[in-house]
């Protein structure tokens, strides 16, 4: 086989030192010809049909940071010396990771592999010890929850971790599932169940992983409980304990917009369906049991133990599985929003939970009103039962997201939830109208299209400019923007803003990554190895990624990807061949097996 | 009526300053933010589109990127930094180019080797045209009266010359303006007498810049700093151009100070200085996104104002000290900063004290045309109708 390659880099700012890999490659069998043609080359498709002519050769290889950019060129000229354009090889040194310290090495494998006409992923496997039976499911949002009841199905033992005091994520806090507005508590609150009575499945909630070690196939972990302070077994969730409980605290699980009690249960179906005590704002905790204490004195089935130290688990598992999910943008970055500045401005999660029947509305749409707090006297904006439905909704998508000041990346699911917003709006409030700011409807699912239209067909305003900005005109929110098919400014007097804010990795998301030895990529989400190929595995072996914590998609996606990990791990487990690091692999195993396989 | 696209537009403009237009995508943040932004005249989205589809006619019969005074909050908030205000400012040395009827801005945009060669040539030429009226008549001891090294009415005769040189190219190409955007441009039929009625917004923006003040630079410690400097630079400027222009035997009189002609060029010299500076240093810090990029021909601009107020003063401090040797050798270097400045000037963004009223007038001609044919309906729910 006469080869030839061309060294050709995309990006300038691509550092690799190409020279060792280039002799390197003039010392692999086969090689003919090296040659670097430098950054961004634009040869003469005749010429180079001429040099491939000149050295006959019988395989071209492009290697560098983005080959591909140069594929076409080059199948032209091959095409014109009557070469098989098949016989165009890639080897893609960013795309198969050559970098870090074991760049070079890992440039030379992914160059043999591609001398050698074999694909990569097919050369560079792994080879591993003996794989234990048991899970790691790090976050209990419906990732999580998905991956951890295949498993358990399956047969296998699931150690599921959530850092909150349930399991349920993002969605137990929705209220409707676009495109088809089932209602989100009836697929996700049955999981939950299932997940709690699961033989196979333990449960640790309030915990986070404090160390992974051991190798692929035979991880050890630390599992840290903090204190809840309630008997996880005796607590019957009366509810007695909330009632005469003095503190209130804003509630996480409505996004702020209600208050809870410093002894609580997160929602009504939270999974373990028992109290927790928030150490950091009780008074007894906070006081060291001088004051207060009145949850202990009235729990009828004296099951709170303010002596809880919370505890300590070690297990062994083979494989990790990441659901850790994701937060919203803070939206107070964006000062144009006037978020935090107008009580009426309010994030997509706040809007879900207003409008949730388990919310604290009940389900009411309606605008914030000022109240005196009866407690401190002092003023605030509360979202209230009997306060006024807004006439008016503004729902204005990409905040934050295709902004190269905040997200550069598209959030993905906030046309989607914007739409579905606008129907709710509509069907709750008779006659209000709704102004969707958007910039491209990204309406990209099974159906979305079609939501999309039936959206238009409802009334709603949908208008294609971005709103530039949320002012207040007396006591007037007013929303202007550019409608630029229409081609006019306008400016809407509304009573409800709502900003359809970006998603951003969960925090916590570098914690785990410097405690897992993973990358992350510019967005700082979770890499998988491969985009197309392989999104549920990562560089580390027997560490697989489900969700949105790899990147944002919505529920549809997220469950079939946390299926698809569950496969994943059954392959490791029933395959007995192991699982281990990509990138422990040697450059001669590589090789080596490169060349097995290109000889039969 | 076909449109002709140009397909290197962007390509072209480029070399006048923009480099981002391809990145807009068409959010409409920049109009919705600008204040200046309205029904008819609605800008910089607009005008990013119709650069990135080659509409070459409608860019060069716009009047929209002189209503622009470049605030830069279109910049700041830009989702992808395309730098819809950079793109304004671009546009209109794209106009003073295209209203050029000889070409020789385009030349001194495009390359500030040329517009460096040719001040020099110039300001050569000058010294040797005074250094040969010196070899037969003048002494360089001496700075007024018989035998001036520079006599004053020569000086004077040569400003009016050049004057006049300037005053028809700049008429000329402010009627290729008109032609282009009044006649060429024009959607609607503008009555004559709509231009006598709405003659008074000339004046109006020539003097005060009152749209200037309008600008929203809330981002701004001061907001109102940048409209201030830039009419106290303009008046300084007109008030110097006109002592030197109608004035010049009075204000070279002396050693004695004529308080009547001098204060002005007091006053107007602290304005030019007090510009200059801030001009240089907010260039230099670069706080603000509208400082970011400099284009050669403003740092020419400045570096060659900064001459003439520096040579100057100090001509005038000699003069009056009695060191007529000294005060004729910087008077000299002062025409010679002087001359390709004159020449320069209708060439250069210098001419936007000329466009730029104009063109607000001609919009304010226009919107009142418009009213006429009752097509302009300012309602800001227009999409509640038309959906």
């Amino acid at each position: 086989m006469r080869v030839g390659v061309f060294f050709c880099q995309f990006n300038p700012e691509w550092s690799l030192a190409l020279d060792p890999v280039i002799k390197y490659a003039d010392n692999l069998p086969g090689v003919v010809l090296t040659r670097q043609m430098g950054i961004k080359p634009k040869p003469e498709p005749e010429s180079l049909a001429e040099l491939i002519r000149t050295y006959d050769f019988e395989r071209v290889v492009i290697a560098g940071d983005s080959p591909g950019y140069f594929k076409p060129l080059f199948t032209k000229a091959v095409a014109m010396s009557d070469l098989n354009t098949e016989e165009i090889r890639l080897a893609s040194f960013r795309e198969h990771g050559a970098e870090g310290a074991d760049a070079i090495d890992r440039a030379k494998a992914i160059l043999a592999c591609a001398v050698f006409g074999v694909p990569y992923s097919l050369a560079a496997v792994p080879k591993g010890g003996p794989v234990h039976h048991a899970t790691l499911v790090i976050g209990g949002g419906i990732a999580g929850i998905q991956a951890a009841l295949e498993l358990a199905n399956a047969g296998k033992q699931v150690y599921l971790v959530e850092r909150t005091g349930t399991i349920g994520g993002h969605m137990a806090m929705f209220d409707k599932t676009f495109p088809t507005l089932d209602c989100a508590a009836c697929i996700l609150t049955p999981k939950m169940v299932a997940v709690a009575q699961h033989d196979m499945i333990r449960l640790f909630t309030g915990s986070t992983v404090e160390y992974v070690n051991g190798v692929p196939g035979a991880y050890r972990a630390r599992i840290k409980t903090r204190p809840r302070y309630v008997d996880l077994k005796a607590c019957v969730s009366c509810g007695i304990c909330s009632e005469v409980c003095p503190v209130k605290v804003a509630s996480e699980f409505d996004a702020g917009i209600s208050q809870r009690k410093a002894i609580y249960i997160p929602f009504p179906q939270a999974i373990p369906n028992v109290y927790i005590i928030d150490g950091d704002h009780c008074t007894y905790l906070q006081t060291a049991g001088t004051k207060c204490g009145v949850c202990e004195k009235k729990c009828p089935k004296e099951c709170i133990n303010f002596q809880d130290k919370g505890q300590v688990t070690d297990i062994e598992i083979g494989n990790i599985i990441l659901a850790t999910g994701y937060d919203i943008l803070d939206p107070t970055i964006i000062p144009q929003y006037g978020y935090g500045v107008f009580p009426n401005v309010i994030t997509a999660l706040e809007f879900e939970r207003l409008t949730n029947a388990s919310g604290t509305t009940g389900g009411r749409i309606v605008v914030k009103t000022k109240k005196t707090s009866k407690r401190t006297g002092e003023e605030e904006w509360i979202f209230d039962a009997g306060n006024p439905p807004p006439k008016n909704v503004a729902i204005i998508h990409c905040v934050g997201s295709r902004n190269k000041k905040y997200n550069a990346y598209c959030s993905r699911v906030c046309c989607m939830y914007s739409l579905k917003f606008s129907h709710l709006v509509k069907e709750k409030i008779p006659g209000a109208n709704c102004y969707e700011f958007y910039i491209d409807m990204r309406a990209f699912g099974k159906g979305y299209e079609e939501f999309a239209e039936r959206i238009r067909e409802e009334g709603t305003f949908v208008v294609r400019g971005r709103s530039a900005t949320v002012s207040m005109n007396g006591d007037q929110l007013v929303v202007k923007g550019e409608d630029i098919v229409q081609d006019k400014n306008v400016e809407f007097p509304v009573d409800l803003v709502i900003l359809a804010v970006g998603l951003v990795p969960a925090r916590g998301t570098a914690e785990l990554c410097k405690l897992l030895g993973l990358k992350r990529d510019s967005d700082g989400w979770f890499s998988e190895l491969d985009y197309n190929g392989n999104p549920t595995e990562t560089e580390r072996g027997g560490i697989f990624v489900a969700g949105m914590c790899q990147g944002p998609k919505d529920i549809p996606d997220t469950v079939a990807q946390a299926s698809a990990v569950a496969a994943g791990v059954l392959r490791s487990i029933s395959s007995g061949r192991g699982i281990g690091h990509r990138s422990s692999l040697m450059l001669s195993e590589i090789e080596a097996r490169a060349k097995s396989i290109h000889t039969y | 009526m076909a449109i002709r696209v140009n397909p290197k537009l962007i390509e072209d403009l480029t070399s006048f300053g923009a480099a981002d237009v391809n990145m807009c995508y068409h959010c409409g943040d920049c109009s919705a933010v600008c204040v200046h932004s309205d029904e008819l005249y609605r800008f910089p989205r607009k005008s990013m589109r119709q650069l990135q589809m080659g509409l070459g006619e409608k860019i060069d019969t716009a009047l929209e990127p002189w209503l622009c005074y470049y605030c830069g909050q279109c910049s700041d908030q830009c989702p992808r930094e395309a730098n819809p205000g950079e793109t304004m400012m671009s546009l209109r040395r794209w106009l003073i180019n295209r209203y050029d009827i000889t070409g020789i801005a385009g030349k001194f945009f495009r390359s500030k080797k040329t517009e460096i060669l040719t001040i020099v040539a110039i300001g050569l030429l000058t010294a040797m045209a005074a250094l040969t009226y010196h070899f037969f008549r003048g002494s360089i001891h001496v700075y007024d009266g018989e035998n001036a090294f520079l006599p004053s009415l020569l000086v004077h005769l040569f400003d009016l010359f050049l004057g006049a040189f300037l005053a028809v190219i700049l008429l000329l190409n402010a009627g290729n303006m008109w032609r282009l955007t009044m006649l060429k441009g024009k959607e609607i039929s503008i009555p004559w007498w709509l231009y006598l009625k709405e003659f008074l917004v000339l004046p109006l923006h020539f003097f005060t810049q009152i749209r200037y003040a309008k600008c929203d630079t809330g981002n701004r410690e001061k907001p109102y700093m940048p409209w201030i400097v830039h009419l106290g630079l303009m008046w300084s400027y007109l008030t110097m151009l006109i002592l030197v222009m109608v004035f010049l035997p009075f204000l070279q009189s002396g050693p004695q100070i004529d308080w009547s002609v001098h204060i002005f060029g007091y006053l107007a010299t602290i304005g030019l200085a007090t510009g200059l500076v801030y001009f240089i240093r907010s260039r230099i810090r670069m706080h603000y996104v509208q400082y970011k990029k400099t284009h050669a021909t403003d740092w020419v601009f400045v570096i060659l104002l900064l001459i003439i107020t520096v040579t100057g003063i100090f001509q005038h401090i000699f003069h009056r000290l009695g060191l007529p040797v000294a005060a004729n050798v910087t008077y000299l270097l002062h025409l010679m900063a002087v001359t390709p400045w004159l020449i320069r000037m209708p060439f250069t963004k210098w001419a936007h004290l000329i466009y730029r009223p104009l063109a607000m007038y001609f919009s304010e001609v226009r919107r009142s045309a418009v009213a006429l044919e009752q097509k302009s309906e300012v309602s800001f729910r227009p999409v509640l109708q038309t959906i």
